[in-house]
């Protein structure tokens, strides 16, 4: 093999050197770097896709369709549901569904699919792995958050039951998945949340954000886009068809209700857990202001999150703005004594009350 | 303890897990750090921080949006003005004394004790030569640039200057401590590559670590230096061939920044978006830099470790650039016939043979390209000059020398390649070896090996094309 492409150069290299001409030998250039571009670019390269539409694994559509099953159990599934979900062709979902009927997870009742209990807790694991990979892709690697949802995606069908449990483990067991949602324990039992959509939120009432869901792509990178964090507190300024307003850490944010919806909160009642308005973000202190500290975002998780540990950023410290730099960014803030200096999209993530 | 017991422990431990919650090991950690912060509030009585006062007078100084780049330039400038010019004399220096007046004692030697020409010219003219002229050229300019720069960093100026221009690093997805380690490697990127110590976020070092061959070290300034004096400076008018010639070594050295900050953007894009990132920058007090110790530090840690590895590597290099000139398969020496074979695709992309050949075996360390291939050009176009085959030279009139590579069939569009080709090709073997230590992976030294390579390669490639197209 590597003889042949040897040969292969060689053989060009010479017909190059006889008949040499550098307007050729550049469009042999260029052309042969676009079909490279074309066939290998990261995810849209045409290698990628070919392998994928031919690589149809009978278990990731089995898992695929059982998730959208335990997904829309309110709804009536049908066929033409999953293809449309789904996105694979009519052939591949109908042999699937007839594998999980012959294997007991699926049941047919008056034309629409439901799960049965096998097919519920094999639906449950699979849930579960992907939401603690969304966990781990969080915690422990550097995954921008409009990826884990496509990696976990992937992730969940190559992990056993042992990994899972490993992967557990070393997430110290965790209850929630960073978009808010809940995480089955091995066993199943899956934690309850008591939350309505934002938009569903009358003027006046006050929430705490505890899920922004990242289906649908287009609308997930629209919240991510208006620095909303998962754990703020939110107090409606207006809802009607058009918009929702609400205030959040010092600042307002518009939505459509649309997008609105896709963002959960917890209603809080007792006056005691509501946060003074005085609260805001880093970003929001002048120079020459002095603030304490009041936390760090649970947006803010894994190494980056510690690091503002130790740097010294825990409640009740103060700080103040020591140089401001020429670019705008990174700020030097000045607290325990030292200079620290942190970008934007860091100080966002802390919560100061200023004096 | 028997079975059920643990088991009830275990589901106990469950059940507590979860009524605790998702957020106890955040809330315990934050509450330890808070108390500890508490205790060494009352502890503590520290003096009135007038010194801060002063430190933040000084930083509002450097890092201001008047005077901030001017001083960071200036410093740097003459950082790199003392390292070139100050380097010359004692590199010329070593170079009599290693050359000049070691070499004839131990031929003598060596010719005493009756030793066959084939193993005093591997030993001497080989191995020995190599290894000196990488001293020579070498450890000057490295003593005199590693603590010039610890004493700034030791100083406290160096974090300022990454606080300046982190905005910039930032766009391109690496942390403005890059700019020191970038600045580190117009010294040597072997240090340069050391120094990414400093930054500790694992992505962002791992893109320092990669681009760090993009800034033009010190073994590469002489090679750009000579060929802009022979091949671009001599285009235009005598009178401002100076200045054209010292523009365009600028050129190539701003044209390695701009690939550096374009290859950190594609790689924190693609290769390295999974690892982990976490940004924070420390300025700490300005402080009066030990001195002695930072000097002796700098040189035992820095200067003398890198130096000792291009030793290492040298030493086999100068043996292999030796026995290829002087072993012959039929006809011709072994250097010949793969000069021969590459020539085909050294014109293709403007260079030739000869050059391909040169960076070939002179890997250890750049230093020796320039007298590697003089000896080669002379070996293959059989002229008078140099001292034999496989003994690398150098001339000191810059007119032979020009003599010698046109002989050898150079161009100016020859020379802007080898220029280029010199920026971008791969690290020097000693800078190989030290991103595997400090990476301590196969992975990402093979990508900071080859990556300079295929860009190098496409560079010159589509230069030489457009060259030609435009000068038919």
């Amino acid at each position: 093999m590597l003889i042949f492409v040897v040969i292969v150069i060689d053989y060009l290299l010479f017909m190059m050197m006889y008949s040499y001409n550098p307007v050729y030998s550049l469009l042999i250039f260029i052309v042969s770097s676009m079909i490279i571009y074309l066939f290998f670019r990261p995810n849209k390269g045409l290698t990628w896709l070919l392998l994928n539409s031919y690589k149809v694994d009978e278990k990731i559509v089995i898992e695929d369709i059982l998730k959208q099953l335990y997904h829309n159990s309110n709804n009536n599934i049908t066929t033409n549901f999953l293809v449309n979900a789904l996105g694979y062709k009519d052939a591949v979902i109908i042999s699937g569904i007839d594998k999980m009927i012959d294997s007991d997870l699926v049941y047919f009742d008056n034309d629409f699919f439901k799960l049965t209990e096998e097919g519920f807790d094999y639906a449950v694991k699979i849930v579960r792995v992907h939401r603690l990979w969304e966990r781990y892709l969080a915690e422990k690697t550097g995954f921008d958050k409009a990826e884990w949802h496509g990696i976990a995606e992937r992730k969940e069908h190559e992990t056993n039951e042992d990994e899972a449990m490993e992967l557990a483990t070393q997430l110290g067991n965790p209850i929630f998945d960073p978009h808010g949602d809940p995480i089955p324990t091995s066993t199943g039992k899956i934690a309850e949340i008591d939350s309505i959509p934002l938009s569903g939120l009358a003027i006046g009432e006050v929430g705490k954000i505890i899920n922004i869901d990242d289906n649908p792509e287009i609308i997930y990178k629209q919240i991510l886009a208006e620095n909303i964090h998962i754990g703020s507190q939110i107090k409606i300024l207006e809802n009607n068809s058009t918009r929702v307003t609400f205030y959040s850490e010092g600042e307002e944010f518009r939505l459509a209700p649309i997008v609105a919806g896709n963002i959960k909160v917890f209603i809080l009642k007792n006056q005691e857990e509501i946060q003074d308005k005085s609260i805001v973000r880093l970003t929001a202190l002048n120079p020459g202001e002095t603030a304490i500290v009041e936390g760090i975002s649970k947006e803010s998780r894994g190494d980056s999150r510690r690091r503002l540990l130790d740097l010294g950023f825990v409640r009740g410290a103060k700080v103040s703005i020591d140089l401001v730099n020429p670019f705008g960014e990174p700020t030097g803030y000045y607290i325990k004594g030292t200079t620290i200096a942190l970008r934007d999209d860091q100080a966002l993530k802390i919560l100061i009350k200023k004096d | 303890m028997d079975k059920i017991t643990i088991k009830n422990i275990i589901a106990l431990a469950e059940e507590l897990r979860w009524k605790i919650g998702d957020d106890f090991h955040d809330n315990l950690a934050e509450g330890i750090y808070a108390d500890a912060a508490e205790i060494v509030e009352d502890a503590i009585i520290s003096k009135s921080n007038k010194t801060a006062r002063l430190d933040n007078k000084i930083d509002r100084i450097v890092t201001s949006r008047v005077w901030g780049f001017p001083i960071m330039f200036f410093i740097l400038g003459i950082v790199l003005w003392l390292t070139i010019q100050g380097a010359n004399y004692p590199s010329a220096m070593l170079s009599d004394f290693l050359l000049g007046d070691i070499r004839p004692v131990l031929k003598s030697l060596a010719s005493g004790v009756g030793m066959p020409w084939w193993l005093s010219g591997f030993l001497i003219n080989g191995v020995y030569l190599a290894v000196a002229w990488v001293i020579a050229v070498m450890l000057p300019p490295m003593a005199i640039f590693f603590p010039l720069f610890t004493l700034l960093e030791d100083f406290g100026y160096l974090p300022r200057v990454a606080f300046n221009l982190d905005y910039l690093f930032k766009k391109s997805g690496a942390h403005g401590k890059q700019a020191l380690t970038m600045s580190m490697g117009f010294g040597c990127n072997a240090a340069g590559v050391v120094a990414t110590r400093i930054i500790d976020s694992p992505r962002e070092r791992l893109i320092a670590i990669i681009t760090n061959n993009f800034s033009l070290c010190n073994g590469r300034w002489p090679t750009q230096i000579l060929l802009a004096t022979i091949f671009i400076g001599a285009v235009v008018p005598a009178s401002m061939s100076g200045m054209v010639s010292l523009a365009a070594v600028f050129g190539i050295a701003v044209l390695g920044i701009f690939f550096m900050f374009f290859v950190s953007w594609a790689l924190s894009k693609t290769l390295l978006k999974g690892e982990v990132s976490t940004f924070n920058l420390e300025l700490p007090p300005y402080r009066p830099p030990n001195f002695w110790q930072t000097i002796y530090t700098s040189i035992i840690d820095r200067t003398l470790i890198v130096l000792w590895r291009a030793i290492v590597f040298a030493a086999p290099a100068g043996a292999a650039i030796w026995l290829i000139s002087n072993l012959n398969i039929g006809d011709q020496s072994i250097a010949a016939w793969i000069i021969q074979y590459l020539d085909g695709f050294g014109f293709i992309i403007g260079l030739n043979g000869v050059i391909l050949l040169a960076y070939i075996v002179a890997i250890p360390a750049n230093e020796i390209v320039i007298p590697t291939i003089l000896m080669l050009t002379v070996l293959v176009t059989g002229m008078q000059a140099g001292e034999g085959a496989g003994v690398m030279f150098e001339l000191d009139s810059v007119n032979d020398t020009a003599a010698i590579l046109k002989a050898g069939g150079w161009t100016v569009l020859t020379a802007i390649n080898v220029m280029l080709f010199s920026l971008l090709h791969n690290p020097c073997s000693t800078t190989i070896y030290t991103i595997y230590k400090e990476t301590k992976s196969k992975k990402w030294t093979l990508i900071a090996t080859i990556l300079p390579i295929i860009m190098g390669l496409v560079v010159t490639f589509v230069v030489a094309q457009i060259w030609r197209i435009i000068a038919n």
